[in-house]
């Protein structure tokens, strides 16, 4: 990501200068997805067992070799949480660059072209914004079956729309600029128009727009997961969590609070810390946009 | 003299803005008669619509100190719920962006019924027939009443803005920036609604703009604004015509309008930062009239001849005064005498161009060199700086003559043939013996320069005979600006030239003088090249001086005979005209 | 407005096509999957079979089944749940007021508490408490809300005991008074649409709260307060009026929302509504519920918006002046 490169390049130069101009929001949020990110990498190190093997007695209490208890299987809940991050980490990321790949092509094309494509792809759009996102990621998980490859699909096929207009918005405004007209009156083709002088005005959203679409994109797994609509062969903390209110009586004990709670935490840190890194991405970016 | 309704001691609005305030007004005092019109004018920036919002209390708590007494009563300094009933009622104001001043989801008639109905209580009926009155009064109809803001053109919500600000029948009306951003007419139409209201008993109006034009035609008095400070007040008219204040002056030189002829000249430098003003005279880094003491203190607002002015110099500066000039020549040995000048006198501001017109043979060119001190006056004295030239001696006559440098008419005549352009422009400096040679061959190249010419080695070996008529006239004009003069005499200075190169030697005079402030005095027969150059015209005939006063006026009413002549006479591209 | 109808118009037409074509066009023909013996998901009782044959007409052109499934649509036959046998159109028909109940009352109290409290913050921004309820909606926006009816869930439910686990009243009980069975229904609302309100509420504070700051920094309400108006009237004839425009604009988003969020909520507070309908038949391949429960939400989705869009045209008079053209 392109806003965490800058980081590192930054962190070279004066520190206290960077923290004011980064913001707080994205350095927290930031850090956060770093840390996941990083959870995530080192899983088989830091997991103690394999989260698919059953490693100890069905929903055991909490001990030194199980810090969570097991799960009703006799898996160790600790390391399923630590392997669950590469699952969200996956499909946000996977889902986010699906999102921004197809809804930078259609603004882009649409914004660059005008005319009845723009105007047809922008129909597209506004049916595709009006119809209800959860019932129809339904229908389509149903049809097409769960696995991990499929969400990702669903995902960013329900959500490029609004990143498509961003995008148009964006490269109509820079269509009109100076040295745009300037460059095809040299002769520039569109590709060259758009890979010179449109695609990095354009850079800075698509930035912002992976990480919000991240977001989204690890609350709908994580959601579809709990409905039984997710790759029941991974082990993501929605699934977790579904397991854990299947589990006839749950709520009469206290077992919740080493199997229920854990993975709702980390879906609602991870949903968090994308949402700040872009509050704080989106304010930084934005001054800079209306300047050009 | 009764104590002035609205009076205003030492106001301060000053907006925190992380390390450093924003002061955005600075210790400004004014007073407002009853049914009296004051116009505060300056740019942008300058502190006049905060002025405005403090006489109203819209600043946030803790941005304003100072006095705001109306009727007797001090206003500065209340609780919001204090100001609420004085608002509107006693003061109201129209502010400066009528565009975004209603409420996009109300109607007009309702929005300025609002306050009749929820400020004074009125009942529904009576407030509609009172708005009804309003509008008609600023030329509203009652469709304009029904619509939404949005449906109104930016003329008709000023006057809805105007009618909103009348409703509660205040004492004192603030407008602000009426006439911004509107095509002329409107301007116009606004502008004579804005004299109606004045003339209205009761009412006490202050006009916030930095249209001049329009204060001038509206109110009485008028306040100048810079850097959050008064630099002149006085009346209207007065102020506005001839100006006292640096700043002032430089203003009425760069706004456009339809009686000046000259080219639009600005004001050097830039505006201050208003977190970090200058020391001393906020304007001493743009004024070229600047002394040491400006730098240091800040001048205060005081009288001087029927007018405040906070100049530490008490306003522009006269440069160059002469007084009953005359002078007479023996012709041929004959012993007839030809009298060339008969009693002239002028004078000559900082900054300032004027111009001196007449045919051959008027005694102007001998007038100039009387000015510069090339001859001997045989009566009446020439005053530069304070100083009679006739009276310095020696010593000072040196010191002086850096002050003052001529042009001749002919550049050939008055550069040696026999010189290099490098020994030309440094020969001031060799005579006076100013700096190290290294240094004066720097400050020559620096003025070469200026003159838009490059000081290469080939071009600094040429001599006269090598260079053009345009081309030479430049380094003489360098020659002259090498001792850093205060005031240029220019005696024709570019009647042998092309006309393509006179008008870029003219144009480069007019920046070399606007950029150093020196005065310029220009000696010419050709009234429509001064036109665009004279903030004054001077026009001599056979040795007297006939007529003088602002450029515009001389040219477009003249009041002497001959002067029209010379008018109808001048080249014009109009081939009806001038008949001769 | 009338182009925005033909627009919904289209867009509906677009959703029943979709709902159409989907089931026939995805690989591994799931509708006949349905009828084949060798499949493994052959429904075995013939009498559901033959509802599901008559329904879907696998065997005709795909023009004829488009021509018989506009038909039923019409005439309210949206085929037999194949799970419970029954059909379709009755099933929503049972269903649906829960849902409407729950997302109602969701969505009123959020606006309702979004609308006060936000212009509350908004006016005393950058106070302390103007900056914790900021931090607290964007937790309670963003978590998830199947996360937030689980604590509340244990809380409330579990731990203190105070509200009832499940479902939309209690099963097999028998009512006095009209009343006593209103008082069933509504201890059983509490804990879902509290859940639901909570969410809706973190998305919408913030909206009303940032767009209000928006309108009092502009111009006219300088004028207004140099007006010498009445603070009551500053902030709510003036500046939440100008509020709410944004505001409305989202509501049909928020409605979509707020029925993805009551999917959730319902399956896990076991409520009898369309999500629980749905999810139940996506666990058992129920494809004519599914299709019908789609189209019936598409339809309440694409109705607020609608509606959203009339109430935005009245309450903005620069729109209205677009519509007259």
């Amino acid at each position: 990501m392109s806003a965490l490169a800058r980081l590192g390049q930054r962190a070279r130069v004066r520190p206290v200068r960077w923290i004011s101009a980064l913001g707080l929001e994205t350095l927290l949020g930031g850090g956060a997805v770093l840390l996941f990110v990083l959870v995530a990498l080192a899983a088989p190190l830091l997991a103690p067992y394999d989260p698919h093997a059953f490693s100890g007695q069905p929903l055991e209490r909490p001990s030194a070799a199980h810090p969570l208890g097991t799960n009703d299987a006799g898996q160790d809940i600790l390391s399923e949480l630590i392997y669950g991050t590469r699952i969200s980490l996956a499909v946000g990321l996977g889902a986010a660059l699906g999102t921004v790949a197809l809804g930078l092509l259609v603004g882009a094309v649409a914004g660059y072209a005008g005319g009845p494509v723009d105007t047809l792809l922008m129909r597209l759009v506004d049916v595709m914004l009006t119809l209800p996102r959860l019932p129809l990621l339904i229908l389509l998980a149903a049809f097409l079956g769960s696995g991990l490859t499929q969400t990702i699909a669903i995902i960013s096929l329900l959500f490029w729309p609004v990143t498509a207009r961003v995008i148009r918005a964006q490269v109509q405004s820079q269509r009109q600029r100076g040295y745009v007209r300037m460059a095809r009156n040299f002769g520039a083709g569109p590709g060259y128009v758009l890979r010179r002088h449109i695609l990095p005005a354009v850079a800075p959203l698509i930035a912002f727009g992976l990480v919000a679409a991240a977001g989204r994109a690890v609350a709908m797994e994580a959601g579809l997961a709990f409905l039984g609509l997710g790759d029941p062969t991974a082990k993501s903390w929605g699934l977790m969590m579904r397991f854990a209110l299947n589990l006839p009586g749950l709520l009469l004990t206290d077992r919740w609070l080493w199997w229920l709670v854990p993975p709702g935490l980390c879906i609602t840190a991870l949903i968090l810390a994308l949402t700040y890194l872009g509050m704080g991405l989106e304010v930084r970016l934005q001054p800079r946009l209306r300047r050009r | 003299m009764s104590e002035a309704f609205l009076s205003v001691h030492d106001l301060h609005v000053h907006f925190p803005k992380g390390p450093a305030a924003v002061r955005a007004v600075d210790g400004v005092s004014f007073d407002l008669a009853a049914g009296g019109a004051l116009a505060i004018v300056g740019e942008t920036g300058s502190g006049k619509t905060s002025i405005g919002r403090a006489l109203l209390g819209l600043h946030p708590p803790g941005s304003t100190w100072g006095s705001i007494r109306l009727a007797g009563r001090e206003l500065a300094g209340l609780s919001e719920e204090a100001w609420r009933p004085l608002r509107w009622r006693r003061i109201a104001m129209a502010v400066q962006s009528a565009g975004t001043a209603f409420d996009p989801v109300y109607r007009i008639g309702e929005q300025i019924a609002e306050p009749l109905r929820e400020h004074l209580g009125l009942p529904s009926e009576v407030a509609a027939a009172r708005v009804d009155m309003l509008a008609e009064r600023v030329g509203l109809e009652p469709r304009h009443l029904r619509a939404y803001p949005h449906q109104l053109s930016g003329g008709e919500k000023q006057r809805a803005m105007l009618a909103m600000a009348l409703s509660c029948e205040p004492e004192v009306l603030i407008v602000d920036e009426p006439t911004s951003g509107q095509d002329v007419l409107s301007r116009a139409r606004l502008i004579d609604l804005l004299r109606q209201v004045r003339d209205e008993k009761g009412l006490s109006l202050i006009l916030i703009s930095h249209d001049l034009a329009a204060a001038a035609q509206v109110a009485e008095r008028v306040a100048v604004l810079y850097a959050g400070k008064l630099v002149e007040v006085g009346a209207a008219r007065r102020v506005l015509e001839s100006p006292r204040h640096p700043y002032t002056w430089g203003l009425l030189n760069a706004y456009p309008n339809m009686t000046t002829a000259r080219d639009l000249r600005g004001i050097r430098g830039h505006s201050p930062d208003p977190s970090d003003p200058p020391s001393g005279c906020r304007f001493h880094p743009r004024c070229t009239q600047a002394v040491d003491l400006c730098r240091q203190a800040e001048p205060s607002l005081v009288q001087v001849g029927g007018r405040l002015l906070a100049c530490h110099l008490g306003g522009l500066q006269t440069l160059l005064q002469a007084r009953d000039l005359r002078k007479a020549f023996s012709s041929n040995g004959q012993g007839e005498r030809v009298t060339a000048v008969r009693g002239a006198s002028l004078e000559v501001y900082e900054g300032e161009v004027v111009a001196l017109v007449g045919e051959t043979g008027s005694g102007k060119t001998t007038l100039g060199r009387l000015l510069v001190g090339l001859l001997e006056a045989d009566g009446g004295h020439v005053v530069f700086e304070g100083q009679d030239l006739a009276a310095v001696d020696g010593r000072s006559r040196k010191a002086l003559r850096r002050r003052i440098q001529f042009v001749a008419q002919d550049p050939f005549d008055a550069i040696s043939p026999r010189l290099t352009v490098a020994e030309i422009v440094r020969e001031p400096l060799d005579v006076q013996k100013v700096g190290t040679a290294a240094e004066r061959v720097e400050k020559a190249h620096r003025c070469l320069r200026a003159v838009g010419l490059e000081p290469g080695p080939t071009f600094l070996s040429r001599r006269a005979h090598e260079l053009s008529g345009g081309q030479l006239q430049r380094v003489a004009i360098a020659r002259a600006l090498v001792l850093d003069p205060k005031l240029i005499v220019a005696d024709e200075p570019v009647s042998m030239l092309d006309a393509s190169e006179q008008a870029k030697v003219i144009n480069l005079l007019k920046e070399i003088q606007n950029e150093r402030g020196m005065g310029l005095l220009l000696v010419s027969h050709d009234l429509a090249l001064v036109r665009k150059v004279a903030d004054r015209i001077l026009v001599m005939r056979q040795g007297e001086i006939v007529e003088g006063g602002p450029a515009n006026r001389v040219v477009t009413r003249a009041e002497h005979p001959y002067t029209s002549a010379l008018l109808q006479a001048a080249p014009a591209l109009d081939w009806e005209v001038g008949q001769v | 407005m009338k182009s925005r109808i033909s627009a919904y118009v289209v867009t509906l037409w677009i959703v029943l096509t979709l709902n159409f074509l989907l089931p026939r066009l995805l690989p591994g023909d799931p509708l006949s999957a349905l009828l084949d013996p060798e499949s493994s998901d052959y429904v075995f009782d013939a009498q559901v079979r033959a509802a599901l044959e008559a329904y879907y007409g696998l065997d005709q052109p795909l023009l004829a089944q488009y021509g018989a499934y506009l038909k039923g649509i019409v005439t309210g036959d949206l085929g037999r749940s194949i799970q419970l046998n029954q059909p379709v159109g009755e099933l929503i028909a049972a269903h649906l007021p829960w849902t409407l109940l729950l997302t109602g009352t969701a969505l009123t109290l959020a606006s309702l508490l979004g609308l006060l409290v936000g212009s509350q913050a908004a006016w005393k921004r950058g106070s302390t408490t103007d900056r914790l309820l900021t931090a607290a909606s964007v937790v309670a926006g963003n978590a998830p809300v199947y996360f937030m009816g689980t604590m509340l869930l244990i809380l409330l439910g579990a731990e203190l005991g105070w509200l009832p686990l499940a479902g939309g009243r209690t099963p097999f009980a028998s009512y006095s008074s009209p009343l006593a069975a209103a008082a069933d229904v509504l201890a059983h609302l509490v804990m879902p649409a509290l859940t639901l309100t909570l969410s809706l509420l973190g998305i919408q504070f913030l909206l009303v709260r940032n767009n209000m700051v928006g309108v009092l920094g502009e111009d006219f309400m300088l004028v207004a307060r140099a007006k010498g108006l009445r603070q009551a009237r500053l902030k709510w004839n003036h500046a939440l009026r100008n509020a709410l425009l944004p505001f409305v604009a989202h509501l049909a988003a928020h409605a979509s929302l707020a029925i993805t969020g009551a999917v959730f909520i319902e399956t896990l507070f076991q409520y009898p509504g369309m999500g629980r309908l749905i999810f139940e038949a996506v666990g058992a391949r129920d494809y004519p519920v599914i299709q019908g429960v789609f189209l019936a939400v598409a339809l309440i989705v694409l109705t607020a918006n609608l509606l959203a869009d009339w109430l935005n045209t009245r309450l903005d008079p620069r729109l209205a002046e677009e519509v007259g053209r």
